[in-house]
Order: structure tokens, then C-alpha cells, then sequence
């Protein structure tokens, strides 16, 4: 693996000139045509903009889900562009914890096999799983519900669940893929609260895609993307979490 | 990831359309239970026949008056009757050892207040132990030649299944009655001839109806007392070994050409067997065919499962789970379908092999077939079921594995 350094410093993620297209039949989508991005380690940042412009492209690089087109991702210096598809699962599994607008809950589990669902295949000890598992459950304010399943839950209920799973292998990267999306406005603020708690708690990089500008303003950093491009980027309104920018 | 986990979310999956899960383990089920029943109804055939052809010495011949009960020679009317003189011919050809005759008929026995309807055998049974082997007593012993009153009864007529104390005991005195049409004085007219035997010995059983529901009394008793006239109706033939069988056979149809019948009851066995072997071997073709269509039907309902869970992969895959892991965790869930579907199967199969031989008409009357089970059988089923199981997994866990972790992102 090749380590990157940018004057010096060591970014948690950096993006560098990252372009991604896609084959739609005869035309060719340009969803990222060259986005330089930096986060500093412990950093929270959101990043907005209208539909097409590419953030969920950019999320899915962010969270090794996709491989560029060109550019590079470094994520504490390493290129994971440049990563097998095994090696990738495994840092995901370790490194990134996701949220999704849809909570992506398995509903015939529990919600405890769902928080440990990735620590499963971490092989973390089934001892040290479960109390992990009600740690975080109490962390997100559901403990006493560890044993119901997700479609017994309310939509802000099932989202701190997701938020228990995406920080059970305690990941040094947070991505969420617009948490609030399903939410109303004073749950959403809830699941925010969340969020910049855990940032704050764990010290792990967050970075949220999201519409809610609401949200947005909350986090240190919005970044603007427009046409697969940063457009501008400024200080949340807000911001917590900006200690590091 | 440790196989216990595997094997929860497996079930967890299963158990979530327990229905379709259900319905693909019943199809497996009956492929297994129709192999295994089949499989211990043929084992059990085979046992059967063993059994009734197999307490016969491997160097006996039976020589009979006609080919065949049926046919042209049988219709032809042409027999051979065997007479005393047949029995000195036969006794001059090389490789006979002993030529024992015998008559059989058919009459009621009576016992106090009980009767039984029994086949008599009328033979010199200090010969017994030549054509079946295994004949011991239970008590008393064989009626020498001169003893016309003396009779030995099979265990099936002295301990009938029907009746809680025995039917007679030894020194008992039976009575044996025989219908027969005579003619007096251009009428004819059925009478009834009866006589007193006395009991003088009871047989082990041999799981033979042949020899346990036969009644046996000396030559000479049942040359008379049946009428006879001293045309037997079996040469038992006793030759020097199996190895000559076929030899003696040869020279008495050489003498007697079609119109007589020789059955080496080895032979008879190894015949029925092969051709109860390839039917057999046909219905359990039909079995397996059953047991490929549960395949398809697992790859059926895993395919469908696999597309009604792409975002559920597309977590897994996006969280960290690996192509190899969503691979097994798919297969595991076929297994599992062919692992129950197997066990139960057998067990169906074993039941349902007694419920047939109930129904069946090979299990009415005197004939008692026992299905019978051999353990590499019922593993050959079991590992079927659970490779066939696997294999059709494949593919649907195969497409399961190579989904992208993205449409787990996708929006609804």
C-alpha cells in the first residue's frame, strides 16, 4: 500500500482529483469530475447539495463501498482505491461504521443480533459482543428495548439501533448516508444530538450527507457539491465538532 | 465468523418464510421418504424370499411332475408320474446322493375343540435334515418309517399366532380329516376320511410358511391315507454338492425331457431376487427423479429469497460481510433445508415403508414381509438429500454473494 502525505500532515480522509463515471446505456455520467477533499482526524462535516451532484457517489468512495474512476482515496494515508474486494470488506468492517436514510435494519432479528451483526464477522468474542452490544444500547437510550425487533420500533428508535450497529467495531469513521431523511424534524434533531455526542464521545471522523440544512449547520464543515464538483465549503453556522478545523 | 453463528442466521432466514421454507423441506422429504421406503420394502422382499427359499439345503433339487403349473406342457396334459421307479432312475444318476419322495396333501386338523386347515407332508424324516438343515425340535422327535399313527407337527400349527395356549401338545392325539368326491355306483359323492395321529414331536420355528405351517407324517401313512397309489407328488434330490446341480439337473431332463420339472430352490431364490432387484431398482429411479425436483425446488426458493433480500445482502456486504461469507451463509441455508428435509424423510420413510406392506397385498395372509433397512441405504439417502441440497444452492448463493454493498445505499 502506498502512504501519502500532504505537507506533512496525515489527513483522516483526502481525496485527490477523485473522478467517477458511470455507462448509463449510450451516455456516460460524470458524477465526480474531480473533488479534492480533506478531513482531519475527529473532524464532522456534512455535505449537501441538490440531487446529481454527486454525494451519495462521494459517500459510497468515502465508505469503500465503490472504486474510482481515477483519483485517489487516502484514509489515514492508505489508497484504498487500490484495494482487493476482500481487503475492502474488511476495512469497512473495521474502520467505517455506516447509517443509512433507511435504517437498513434486518427485521426478524432482534435488535441486539442487529447492533453485533458486524462484530460477527469481526470475530469478536460472543462475550465481549454482548456487552458491547447493551453498552451501546444504552449509549443510544434503548436498553430496555434490546430485545424487541426493529418494526416494533419507531422510525428515531430504529435509527439509534443503526447508530448502536455502526459503532460496535468502533470504527474511526462515521458515515451517514442521510440519517434524518426519514425522520420528523424533532427527531431528527434527536438522532443529531446523537451524532455529535457519539463524535465528541468517540472521537471518530463523521461525515453526513444530508438535505437538512438544519443538520447541516450543526456539523463543523458543509461542504457544497454541485455537478460532481465542490462548489464552496464553509463553517457550520453552529458547528460543533470544528475544534480540529 | 464461527459456524454457530452462521448456522442462527441461517435458521433466523428460514424461519422468516416458514411457509416456503416448509414447503421446499417437504419436497425434499418425499424424495428421501420415497427412497427409503422402497429401499426397505425391496430389503425387505429380498429378506422374505431368503427366508422362505433359503432353509433349504443349497444341494437340494425339487422334482416335480411338470414343468410348469401353467403353459403348454401344462395343458398338454403330458406328466411325468413319478413312481418308485422314477426314484431308482434318479438314484442311479451321478451326483445324487439321496433321492427322498414325498405327498403332500391338503385337510383339517383337529385338535379338542380347535381345527386348522394344514398342508401335510408324508416323507422318510430321518431325510429331513438333508433337504432343510436348520430343522430342530422343540420337543420330541422325528416318526420313524414303521409308525404309521405317529405325526410331527411345524411350529406355526402347534403355537398358531390366534391362540394363547398351544394348539396340541406331544402325545396328544389329533385327527386328521380329508375330503375327497368318490364315485359309488356311477354317483358321485364327497366323503370325508378321518384318522387319529398321535403327536410326536414339535419343530423349532424357521420363519419358513413351508415347513412351519406343514404337518409331517411317515410315506407310507400318507400313501394310504390320501390314496395315493404310490405316485408321489415331490422327489426331493439331495446331490453330492451345489457344485452339481446343474449336472444332475441336466440328466434328469435328459431322461424325461419338458414333462418334468426340477427347481434348485438357490436358483429360484437368486431369479426371484434379480427380478424383484431390477423393479425395484426402477421404482427407486422414480424416488431419486422426485429428490431433483426437491433440488430445483430449493433453488427456486432460495433464488426468490436472494431477490427479496438484496438490500438485507447489501447491508451484510457494506458492514464487511465477504462474498466467501454471504456465499456460506446461503449454502448453509440450502444445507439446512436438506438436512432436515433428509432426517425427516427417513423417518417418513421407515413409517411409510410399514404403512405400504399394511396396504399392499404382500402383506396379507400367511406372508409376512418385514420392510427391512440397511444403514449404508439410509446414509446413501441422507448424504443424497444433503448434496443435492447443497449443489442447488449454489447458484442462488453464488448471486447472493457477488451483489454490490451499494444497493444497501439505495433509496427506496
Amino acid at each position: 500500500m502506498i502512504r501519502m502525505t500532504d505537507q506533512g500532515e496525515k489527513f483522516a480522509i483526502q481525496t485527490l482529483d477523485l473522478k467517477k463515471s458511470y455507462e448509463m446505456g449510450l451516455i456516460t455520467v460524470h458524477a465526480l469530475r474531480g473533488v479534492n477533499l480533506k478531513i482531519r482526524h475527529g473532524e464532522m462535516i456534512s455535505v449537501v447539495g441538490p440531487s446529481g451532484s454527486g454525494k451519495s457517489t462521494l459517500l459510497n468512495m468515502l465508505g469503500a463501498l465503490d472504486t474510482p474512476t481515477s483519483g485517489k482515496i487516502l484514509i489515514d494515508g492508505f489508497d484504498i482505491s487500490r484495494m482487493g474486494e476482500r481487503a475492502l470488506a474488511r476495512f469497512r468492517n473495521r474502520k467505517i461504521g455506516f447509517i443509512f436514510q433507511s435504517y437498513n435494519l434486518i427485521d426478524r432479528s432482534k435488535v441486539t443480533k442487529n447492533v453485533e451483526l458486524p462484530a460477527i464477522v469481526a470475530d469478536m468474542p460472543k462475550k465481549l459482543r454482548g456487552r458491547r452490544v447493551h453498552e451501546l444500547l444504552d449509549l443510544v437510550g434503548l436498553g430496555d428495548k434490546a430485545n424487541r425487533r426493529p418494526n416494533a420500533l419507531s422510525g428515531g428508535e430504529q435509527q439509534r439501533v443503526a447508530i448502536a450497529r455502526a459503532l460496535i467495531n468502533d470504527p474511526a469513521f462515521i458515515l451517514a448516508d442521510e440519517p434524518t431523511g426519514n425522520l420528523d424534524s424533532r427527531t431528527g434533531q434527536e438522532i443529531e444530538h446523537l451524532l455529535l455526542r457519539v463524535n465528541k464521545e468517540t472521537n471518530a471522523t463523521i461525515v453526513i450527507v444530508t438535505h437538512n440544512l438544519e443538520l447541516a449547520e450543526g456539523t463543523g464543515r458543509i461542504i457544497h457539491l454541485r455537478d460532481g464538483v465542490i462548489e464552496k465549503e464553509r463553517v457550520g453556522l453552529w458547528g460543533h465538532g470544528d475544534e480540529a478545523a | 465468523m464461527v459456524v454457530f453463528d452462521l448456522i442462527g442466521l441461517s435458521f433466523g432466514a428460514l424461519k422468516e418464510r416458514r411457509l416456503r421454507s416448509g414447503l421446499t423441506i417437504l419436497m425434499v422429504l418425499i424424495g428421501a421418504a420415497l427412497m427409503t421406503s422402497i429401499n426397505g420394502l425391496g430389503g425387505g422382499m429380498n429378506n422374505y424370499i431368503s427366508e422362505q427359499l433359503g432353509t433349504l439345503g443349497a444341494n437340494v433339487l425339487i422334482v416335480t411332475p411338470s414343468a410348469s403349473a401353467f403353459g403348454p406342457e401344462a395343458a398338454s396334459g403330458l406328466q411325468t408320474k413319478l413312481t418308485p421307479q422314477t426314484v431308482r432312475t434318479i438314484e442311479r444318476i451321478h451326483g445324487a446322493k439321496y433321492v427322498i419322495p414325498s405327498f403332500t396333501g391338503g385337510g383339517t386338523l383337529k385338535s379338542g375343540s380347535e381345527t386348522k386347515t394344514v398342508s401335510i407332508l408324508g416323507m422318510d424324516q430321518s431325510k429331513t435334515v438333508y433337504i432343510a438343515p436348520k430343522v430342530s425340535f422343540e420337543s420330541g422327535s422325528f416318526v420313524s418309517s414303521g409308525d404309521s399313527a405317529g405325526i410331527v407337527l411345524g411350529y406355526g400349527i402347534a403355537h398358531p399366532s390366534n391362540l394363547a395356549k398351544p394348539f396340541a401338545s406331544i402325545g396328544q392325539a389329533v385327527f386328521v380329516e380329508f375330503s375327497k368326491v368318490e364315485n359309488q355306483g356311477g354317483v358321485e359323492k364327497p366323503v370325508t376320511k378321518r384318522k387319529a395321529f398321535q403327536v410326536r414331536g414339535i419343530l423349532n420355528e424357521l420363519g419358513t410358511q413351508s415347513i412351519d405351517n406343514v404337518a409331517y407324517i411317515t410315506l407310507a401313512a400318507a400313501n394310504t391315507f390320501f390314496e395315493k397309489s404310490s405316485v408321489y407328488d415331490t422327489i426331493y434330490v439331495i446331490t453330492t454338492s451345489p457344485d452339481m446341480n446343474d449336472k444332475v439337473e441336466t440328466s434328469i431332463t435328459k431322461i424325461y425331457g419338458k414333462n418334468i420339472g426340477v427347481i434348485s430352490p438357490k436358483a429360484m431364490a437368486s431369479t426371484i431376487q434379480e427380478i424383484m432387484g431390477t423393479f425395484i431398482g426402477f421404482l427407486s429411479a422414480i424416488a431419486t427423479v422426485s429428490m431433483f425436483v426437491g433440488a430445483v425446488g430449493i433453488i427456486t426458493t432460495l433464488y426468490t429469497s436472494v431477490m427479496e433480500r438484496t438490500r438485507e445482502i447489501g447491508l451484510l456486504k457494506a458492514i464487511g460481510y465477504t462474498k466467501e461469507t454471504v456465499l456460506l451463509m446461503f449454502l448453509t441455508e440450502s444445507f439446512t433445508i436438506g438436512l432436515l428435509g433428509g432426517v425427516l424423510g427417513l423417518a417418513f420413510g421407515v413409517i411409510g415403508a410399514y404403512v405400504l406392506i399394511g396396504i399392499l397385498p404382500f402383506g396379507v395372509g400367511a406372508m409376512r414381509v418385514t420392510p427391512s433397512f440397511l444403514p449404508t441405504d439410509l446414509a446413501q439417502v441422507f448424504l443424497l438429500a444433503c448434496a443435492l441440497s447443497v449443489v442447488a444452492g449454489i447458484y442462488p448463493a453464488w448471486r447472493a454473494s457477488t451483489l454490490s454493498p451499494i444497493t444497501a445505499l439505495k433509496k427506496e
